[in-house]
């Protein structure tokens, strides 16, 4: 409050802020559009996304490329539909670290039920429905028993990391409807006027494995089409509204007659539903079923530094799915741009840290100058 | 103490309502009542159970025993949904405005207008209902695509006032509505307050501190102490002084009890 008495009785945005808009005018055009670039939630993060890109283009022959772009797509897709789930938790101001467990439990069920005989997609949605079940509990802990989220899923994401060991017994297996048969075809070339037949392998993948992340662009167009969705939910509906008013005054959006549990068991079946769906999407497209935690809680906290690199607060009150997107891009482009340039891999881990840090602080700052806070509000 | 009386004109009549927390009593045996088009003015030191009794009346909670009526029906808000649905509208001590959001998704907070036939939330339209709401009531906000969080004081209380008024309300329950504003901002929102009286479309309760406020703009002042209702009287006929005397007498009381539990 003490800031925003600051600014006069009668109105509107105080000067400190109505004063770039005036000189913007008088800016070039570029000028004027990099600034409202900035202004945007995501907007730091975007130029720093395109200015480590051309850094990378500038400097590797390889990085600006057709083939490394489809190597680039499976360490930023996964990441982006985990970060827009969790995005909306986030946005609560709660956390949600099963997103770990939900990736590596999700791939195991849908293994066991269509070893079962119940079928490849019809394991896929009772695969789902179990996450979905999980993230309700999750979101009810919250919700009903004020549980910290941080502590709920924390519990939960080593229970059932614990389960899909227990039901797996940590075997590796072939995801079902994933493999990739080859058959050998007899072609005919001309070679010198002559016309010989030479056999040659054709890789046949099915329908299925085409469509849940085996296909090069599977996942980047499940990421987009669900980045897409869920960030149009997250400004033009009420859904969108209420959760933005849960993080940013709990009490009040309560006040205003907002039933906050409901949203936040919501927002939980989300996460966990977006989790279950990534860890299937790479369970296909790496053709095997991994019982192994390791590789998930990696996963896990990128998701997590992809979304607050993205913008979304951790307090919560405020955040983008786009943001997310782009977050998971950055880390992405980070980690092939590197590996591309030759630089230790020790070192890789180390550099995304300082990227989360300085993005993180440069949040805190956009998000302060954009309320209208000074440093010291 | 005041008991229950009832009156055919009340539009809101509230009898021998207790509510604990905990340990502590909140309110003990509370009894009000509220005629159309009137405004109560009610008083009461800190803790004594006025914001407690807000929120009962607007379903935000719900009384221990006591019942309600409202135009002389049962009345037991399930939520605040359901009190509003009823025609009861509350301002909070807080305001309840939500910081991230814009000027007009605060108005519209719990009544958006969504588009059909996907339900995606109609923005040009409230914020052109929003403008003209302001407009209509005489609030002066320059830009209502801000979020409130770049409002001043008295801007974000307009605004919480304006959201009740913007609804087909026909009781408004506004807690301390002049709590940390200055003395010209405090005098629009008292200048609001007789414009709806004015009209006598409404009738509203309001939490005030200062008894000159009390004095000016309501018909009638009622007094919490101690969980029960300890003055209901119309505002002409009573004064500042009579007022202030019941308050010094309760703080001797407070004072001699608190010497005796120190002797013993």
């Amino acid at each position: 409050m003490a800031s925003t008495a600051e600014s006069p009785a009668t109105g509107g945005p105080s000067p400190r802020e109505t004063s770039p808009g005036r000189s913007r005018a008088a800016l070039p055009a570029w000028r004027g559009a990099l600034t409202r670039l900035i202004a945007l939630r995501e907007g730091s993060i975007i130029v720093v996304t395109i200015i480590v890109a051309i850094y990378f283009s500038v400097n590797t022959s390889t990085f600006f490329t057709g083939t490394n772009f489809k190597t680039l797509l499976p360490y930023f897709a996964p990441l982006a539909i985990l970060g827009a789930g969790e995005v909306f938790v986030m946005i609560l101001g709660e956390i949600d670290l099963s997103i770990g467990a939900m990736y590596m439990f999700a791939p195991i069920v849908f293994y066991k039920f269509d070893t079962a005989g119940v079928g490849l997609v019809p394991s896929v949605i009772l695969a789902l429905l179990v996450c979905m079940a999980v993230g309700a509990i999750n979101g009810a802990s919250v919700a009903f028993l004020g549980v910290a989220s941080f502590v709920t899923t924390l519990g939960m994401l080593f229970t059932f990391e614990g389960l899909s060991l227990i039901i797996s017994h940590g075997i590796p297996v072939a995801t079902p409807g994933a493999q990739v048969t080859s058959t050998t075809v007899q072609v005919h070339h001309i070679v010198n006027g002559h016309s010989i037949t030479l056999p040659e392998k054709v890789l046949h993948r099915g329908t299925f494995a085409s469509v849940f992340g085996g296909g090069v662009y599977a996942e980047l167009i499940w990421a987009l089409a669900i980045v897409a969705l869920l960030q149009v939910a997250l400004t033009f509906t009420r859904w969108g509204l209420y959760t933005v008013s849960i993080g940013s005054n709990k009490l009040g959006a309560a006040e205003a007659g907002i039933k906050v549990k409901l949203v936040t068991v919501r927002n939980f079946v989300l996460c966990a539903l977006t989790a279950g769906l990534v860890g299937i999407f790479e369970a296909v497209r790496s053709q095997t079923i991994q019982p192994d935690p390791s590789g998930p809680n990696e996963l896990l906290l990128y998701a997590i530094a992809g979304a607050v690199i993205g913008g979304t607060l951790l307090s919560g009150g405020s955040g983008t799915v786009v943001g997310a997107l782009i977050g998971a891009l950055f880390l992405g482009i980070l980690k092939d741009g590197l590996i591309l340039q030759g630089v230790n891999a020790n070192y890789l881990l180390f550099y995304s840290g300082l990227a989360i840090i300085i993005a993180m602080t440069a949040n805190v700052f956009v998000a302060r100058a954009r309320r209208g806070h000074t440093g010291l509000g | 103490m005041v008991g229950p009386e009832s009156a055919p004109g009340d539009v809101l009549r509230v009898e021998h309502i207790a509510k604990r927390f905990g340990p502590v009593t909140a309110l003990r045996d509370v009894n009000l009542h509220l005629k159309k088009g009137e405004v109560l003015g009610l008083l009461g030191d800190n803790g004594a159970g006025k914001s407690t009794l807000i929120k009962i009346m607007c379903g935000f909670q719900r009384a221990d025993s006591g019942q309600m009526f409202l135009h002389g029906r049962p009345y037991a808000p399930k939520s605040v949904d359901d009190a509003r649905e009823q025609g009861i509208e509350t301002v909070y001590q807080d305001l309840a405005l939500i910081d991230e959001l814009s000027v007009y998704h605060n108005l519209f907070l719990r009544k958006e207008r969504v588009l059909s036939p996907l339900p995606l939330l109609a923005n040009r339209r409230m914020k052109r209902e929003a403008r003209a709401a302001l407009d209509e009531i005489g609030i002066n906000i320059p830009r209502i695509d801000v979020s409130v969080a770049r409002l001043s004081g008295g801007q974000r209380q307009a605004i919480a006032v304006a959201r009740t008024v913007n609804s087909d309300a026909d009781i408004i329950l506004l807690d301390e509505p002049l709590a940390a504003m200055g003395a010209k901002e405090g005098a629009q929102i008292l200048d609001l307050v007789a414009r709806l009286k004015a009209e006598g479309r409404v009738s509203i309760v309001m939490i005030l501190h200062n008894y000159v406020h009390v004095l000016q703009a309501c018909d009638r002042v009622s007094m919490i102490q101690d969980g029960v209702i300890a003055l209901d009287k119309p505002t002409n006929e009573t004064s500042v002084e009579e007022l202030t005397e019941i308050v010094v007498n309760e703080y001797r009381r407070a004072r001699a009890a608190a010497h005796a539990a120190a002797e013993e």
